[in-house]
């Protein structure tokens, strides 16, 4: 599997989509000059764009290389060699999911070092108000990538049974978009406020609550650019949530994959 | 033990209209180890279906296949194959040395012995100055030569090869044909599909042909081609001032002092006794027989015609 693992890294690395996201990374040298025009809130407005930019990359980069990594090799007949091997078919998928989840980790980690010297850089030049929690940006750094690793994994249970593009790359944007609000809309049907909703349309919105993966729950840039206190059970909670879920995904498209015909 | 064992091996696709295909209808074959077999058939025949599911890439709707002894369906029962896809495909970002080196890391080949064997592999298939580009530029006949060059690169026992010769120009075909021979000479089993008869004819110990998802015959290829023997041409040395008969049988040409017969395989017998009675001169005798081709289109045919 490690070796699925290296070359999965090695053909992100020489992919032309990659590397044109990667230059969008360039626009880290614009945040202090951004944020300077904000004159009270520099800092906290670099830590914003910042976190935002990367946020963006790393959902490029789960979207397009998780929708698109085992398609490609199915509809290019990768896996026809690579599966004439003796490789199991869940080693093979689960190799090139590590590989994606692997690259998303190591790109946070960059463009977290890059956001590390952007704020130092604008802090130096206008003082923050609140001190910054270097560990809580690091750890809403940490978060957000395993958010994209969990919907790479999303994105590699429609690759597993389909066989065009569209069902990864716009079934891994739909689940994005709908799983990063359920949590607002589950405290809103249980707010007060909800009460003219039919109950059939709770149901469903519990429903969807319960189904779909709930990115909010990773969302750490309000503490990180506030310097607000983490609390660590959520923390726990959430990292317990993001395995489970990470390892439910994956089992069922092992499965799904390992009945998949290779016509 | 046989190398692959192929027992009521059915497969059926889901057609048009809820109709289904029967892609391989109860498939029984037994390749033993050392031996060179070619599989025959027309396009759509089921050839690669076969291979397909002796390679556990597709699922049998009935029947099993199994690799020297094991279930073809487990990762393991590869470990001891060469498998050469048809029309291959390799991630091209990797270079072929690359891919050698993944090939070989997955049959666990230690890193000396696997850098001796790439180079072995990459020189014998002419890829040694192309090894370090990407594959995304190389020929189709580049890439299926690294195709052959990452099934022989573990040396293993059996090797399942999936048009071996297609994309080929006439040098790579007779350096895949060379390699066949080589590793028939080393005693391995080369089970290989091809709609061209000629190259069995050149390697192969048997073949089978199949038709419409059925094994229409099976056979050794030296049997078919003695069963296909259907009479003589002789050249006889005849005086010109003679007739242009001789035995009954009426000569084809004449040339200067030169006739000849042709004589069915009934009448040989009778024509040679009238030979040796007038002490008439033989100068050639050669064989006319139907050849594998002719053998494999008459059964492609009649298997059609049923």
């Amino acid at each position: 599997m490690t070796t699925i693992i290296g070359i999965t890294l090695k053909g992100i690395f020489r992919d032309r989509v990659f590397q044109g996201i990667m230059v969008t990374a360039c626009a880290f040298l614009l945040i202090p000059v951004i944020a300077s025009l904000s004159m009270r809130q520099v800092t906290e407005l670099s830590l914003t764009l910042s976190l935002s930019l990367i946020s963006f990359i790393l959902l490029l980069l789960a979207v397009f290389l998780g929708g698109t990594s085992l398609w490609k090799d199915i509809e290019r007949r990768y896996t026809f060699s690579v599966l004439g091997l003796p490789i199991s078919r869940q080693s093979y998928m689960i190799g090139r999911f590590g590989g994606v989840a692997l690259f998303v980790l190591l790109a946070a980690a960059v463009l977290g070092a890059a956001a590390f010297a952007v704020v130092t850089y604008s802090s130096a030049i206008y003082p923050p108000d609140r001190p910054i929690v270097w560990s809580t940006m690091a750890l809403c750094i940490l978060f957000d990538a395993l958010k994209y690793i969990l919907l790479i994994a999303v994105a590699f249970l429609f690759s597993t049974v389909s066989t065009s593009f569209f069902l990864p790359v716009f079934g891994a944007i739909a689940t994005f978009l709908v799983g990063g609000v359920t949590q607002q809309v589950y405290e809103f049907i249980n707010s007060p406020a909800s009460k003219t909703l039919s109950p059939f349309v709770k149901q469903i919105a519990i429903g969807l609550y319960y189904i779909l993966p709930n990115f909010g729950a990773f969302d750490l840039k309000v503490n990180a650019i506030y310097s607000l206190p983490l609390h660590l059970n959520g923390l726990f909670l959430t990292a317990a949530y993001f395995i489970a879920y990470v390892g439910l995904l994956l089992s069922v498209a092992a499965v799904i994959f390992a009945r998949r015909e290779m016509r | 033990m046989n190398a692959i064992e192929i027992k009521g091996l059915c497969k059926h696709f889901p057609g048009k209209r809820m109709t289904k295909v029967d892609a391989l209808k109860g498939l029984d074959l037994t390749i033993e180890a050392g031996e060179v077999f070619g599989f025959l058939g027309p396009n759509g025949a089921g050839k690669s279906t076969t291979i397909k599911l002796v390679m556990g890439l597709l699922r049998p709707t009935s029947g099993s296949a199994s690799i020297i002894g094991m279930d073809a369906s487990l990762a393991e029962s590869r470990r001891h194959v060469g498998y050469l896809p048809e029309n291959p495909a390799f991630y091209d970002y990797l270079s072929a040395e690359e891919y050698i080196a993944f090939v070989g890391s997955q049959f666990k080949i230690g890193a000396a012995l696997l850098a001796q064997r790439s180079e072995e592999v990459l020189h014998r298939l002419d890829l040694w100055e192309a090894r370090k580009r990407p594959m995304r530029g190389y020929s189709k006949g580049m890439v299926q030569r690294v195709g052959v060059a990452q099934a022989l690169v573990h040396d293993p026992e059996v090797y399942i090869l999936d048009e071996p010769m297609s994309g080929l120009d006439p040098i790579g075909r007779a350096l895949v044909k060379d390699i066949i021979l080589d590793l028939k000479k080393r005693g391995k089993c080369v089970f290989f599909s091809t709609h061209i008869t000629d190259d069995v004819e050149k390697v192969c110990d048997r073949v089978g042909v199949i038709v419409k998802g059925s094994l229409v015959a099976l056979d050794r290829v030296e049997n078919i081609l003695r069963s296909g023997v259907e009479g003589y041409i002789i050249h006889l040395q005849l005086p010109e001032t003679e007739s242009l008969s001789f035995a009954g049988i009426e000569a084809l040409r004449r040339t200067d002092s030169v006739s000849e017969f042709y004589v069915p395989c009934s009448a040989f017998n009778a024509f040679m006794g009238e030979v040796n009675r007038t002490g008439t001169k033989v100068v050639l005798v050669e064989t006319k027989r139907r050849d594998l081709e002719d053998f494999f289109l008459s059964l492609v045919h009649t298997g059609q015609e049923s």
